[in-house]
């Protein structure tokens, strides 16, 4: 495979662009609202698994199913915010880490979502679509590269969540949860009721965390338990803290970025073995991370003038 | 909870009984008083008094262990803080507490109440309830910012701002929630003199021309006998005396507890 292969760039690029709508989640609650939300992987087993239960096991159509799953998400924000919210911000940090822990052995051992057998089958009607897209694209060139379509739902979906994701942030709704953020006593103060602003930003995260899951979902053809252990959430927060808190731009940007370099890594030639390379490849991105902390710290789109009024 | 129509008569705050502990420690204890509708009252006290535990239980903070707090004759102890400040009564808290990473007028138009963009279906259903409720918020902002001077700073962030623009933002951001009772924990300290007397200027005119009442803690005796008309004294827990300012100064319970013991007030 040559470092200038089409079908491994798209591939790249898909994955970066799950990581980036699962990241904008993870900004709108800890960037936006203050909220440590440790438990993203969680959400988005949950909306996964319902996307591919209601369409294996219920017979639903995708499109169908998709929305469904999304609503699941959302309830499963409310019910894992509605008694840890009221905590404080480290305490509800661990328990989220905790619920998507209980996510997964949930779904390793339960019987109703295939184990680690994992969920097979759900995807057949975007392959359809995926087939029928190969064939439009062909004309114009494009059709030889069979993951293109899904770059495209992926990136679309990602550009409209962004859109959306700015907007709110810009308006009175936004205001409120950044003031959430710097001093929820004073917002309190000032009328605001700081436990259902929490709860709508929790939600609006799983919501995203759920599309997310969507996208690995049909780009893995099949989904299994560890595909969301929590290593999935702070790949997330990396990419968070690489584009800058409070900066959906920048979690796009760090998602594109840490995905192109832990991937791109692939092509170093060296005389080691698979497990090694991959190790070094982490290693680097490690290090990529601790300079970026060193030279700029509030990340690549962060505001530095905020984080040292923070501070 | 809706703003109930009021004589002047009525006492707009009372106390009864309050007692809340911390463990061990009885910060409040039987604490009874009544703020009057339109009045400019001062609460006093040394260090550990319980005066700031006070505010703390009218706005929600903390929840009394005994008696009863009324607001307008309805109870409100046990309220969350935000349904208290929704109903008209707001505090500033004694270390200054801005939204530092935000704008002085962002921290402003936070204190708006009934904004219809805070609301997610609203935002979408009713862009144009939004835009009005938006502007007119925007138009109290910019008004409360020229009258505390806070007009060149609207686009600074609020925690650029000194320790006194500090002070007279939270201020001004009280306003904005058109709130009945305002609660300010030591309103004058770290603010220099000019500004102090310029703030509180600004009490007494909102009280003259909107009827709006306020009760501050305040430390210089000085500034409560020249600006309150009436006091309610704290000393460990329980209010020892209330009063005009000129009887409370002669108070031998005040002198005794407040004052060390050092004689008359000065």
């Amino acid at each position: 495979m040559s470092f200038l292969d089409a079908d491994f760039w798209i591939g790249v690029g898909v994955t970066a662009g799950v990581y980036a709508i699962f990241a904008l989640g993870l900004q709108l609650n800890v960037g936006f609202t203050g909220l440590i939300n440790l438990g993203q992987a969680g959400f988005m087993a949950i909306g996964a698994y319902a996307m591919g239960m209601l369409v294996v096991d219920a017979g639903w159509p995708l499109l169908l199913a998709l929305p469904a799953a999304i609503l699941v998400a959302i309830v499963a924000g409310a019910l894992v915010g509605l008694p840890t919210l009221r905590l404080r911000a480290d305490y509800f940090g661990i328990v989220t880490i905790a619920f998507s822990e209980i996510v997964r052995y949930a779904l390793q051992n339960a019987a109703f979502t295939g184990g680690n057998q994992g969920v097979l089958g759900f995807d057949g009607g975007w392959r359809e679509f995926q087939a029928w897209a190969s064939n439009e694209l062909s004309p114009i060139g494009l059709g030889g590269t069979i993951q293109l379509p899904l770059l495209i739902a992926v990136w679309a979906t990602l550009l409209i969540c962004l859109a959306a994701l700015t907007i709110l942030q810009r308006s009175p709704w936004g205001r409120v949860l950044k003031a959430i953020r710097e001093d929820e006593d004073a917002a309190a103060a000032l009328g605001k009721n700081v436990f259902a602003f929490k709860l709508q930003s929790l939600g609006i995260a799983a919501a995203l965390a759920a599309v997310a899951g969507f996208f690995l979902a049909l780009n893995v053809t099949y989904l299994y338990p560890s595909e969301f252990d929590p290593s999935f959430t702070f790949f997330g927060y990396a990419a968070l803290i690489l584009g800058g808190f409070a900066s959906y731009g920048g979690v796009v940007a760090g998602a594109i970025i840490l995905c192109a370099l832990t991937e791109g890594l692939r092509f170093l030639d060296l005389p080691l073995s698979s497990s090694q390379s991959g190790s070094l490849r982490f290693i680097i991105v490690g290090l990529v991370l601790i300079i970026l902390a060193m030279f700029r710290p509030q990340g690549l789109l962060g505001s530095k003038a905020e984080m040292q009024l923070r501070s | 909870m809706k703003p109930k129509t009021t004589n002047a008569s009525e006492p707009i705050l009372a106390l009864e009984t309050v007692g809340k502990r911390f463990g061990g420690l009885r910060a409040v204890e039987g604490a009874s008083f009544a703020v009057a509708t339109g009045s400019i009252t001062a609460l006093i006290g040394p260090n550990g008094a319980g005066k700031t535990t006070v505010f703390d239980l009218i706005s929600g903070y903390e929840r009394p262990d005994t008696g009863a707090i009324r607001f307008e004759g309805r109870r409100i102890d046990g309220l969350a803080s935000h349904s208290i400040a929704k109903g008209g009564v707001v505090r500033t808290f004694q270390l200054t507490r801005v939204f530092a990473a935000m704008s002085v007028r962002d921290n402003m138009l936070i204190g708006a109440q009934r904004q219809a963009g805070e609301s997610l279906p609203r935002l979408v259903f009713g862009p144009k309830s939004v835009k009005r409720a938006e502007e007119a918020a925007q138009a109290r902002a910019d008004a409360l910012m020229r009258a505390f001077a806070l007009d060149r700073k609207a686009d600074d962030y609020a925690g650029s701002l000194s320790g006194g623009q500090r002070k007279l933002l939270e201020f001004a951001r009280a306003l904005m929630t058109e709130p009945r009772l305002v609660l300010l924990d030591e309103p004058m300290a770290g603010v220099n003199r000019a500004l102090g007397a310029s703030l509180l200027d600004e009490v007494e005119r909102l009280r003259r021309e909107q009827g709006m009442t306020f009760l501050f803690i305040e430390h210089d005796i000085d500034i409560v006998m020249r600006r309150a008309d009436y006091v309610i004294a704290m000393a460990e827990g329980a209010v020892i005396a209330e009063g005009p300012p000129a009887l409370i100064r002669r108070d031998p319970r005040v002198i005794d507890a407040y004052l060390g013991r050092k004689g008359a007030v000065a």
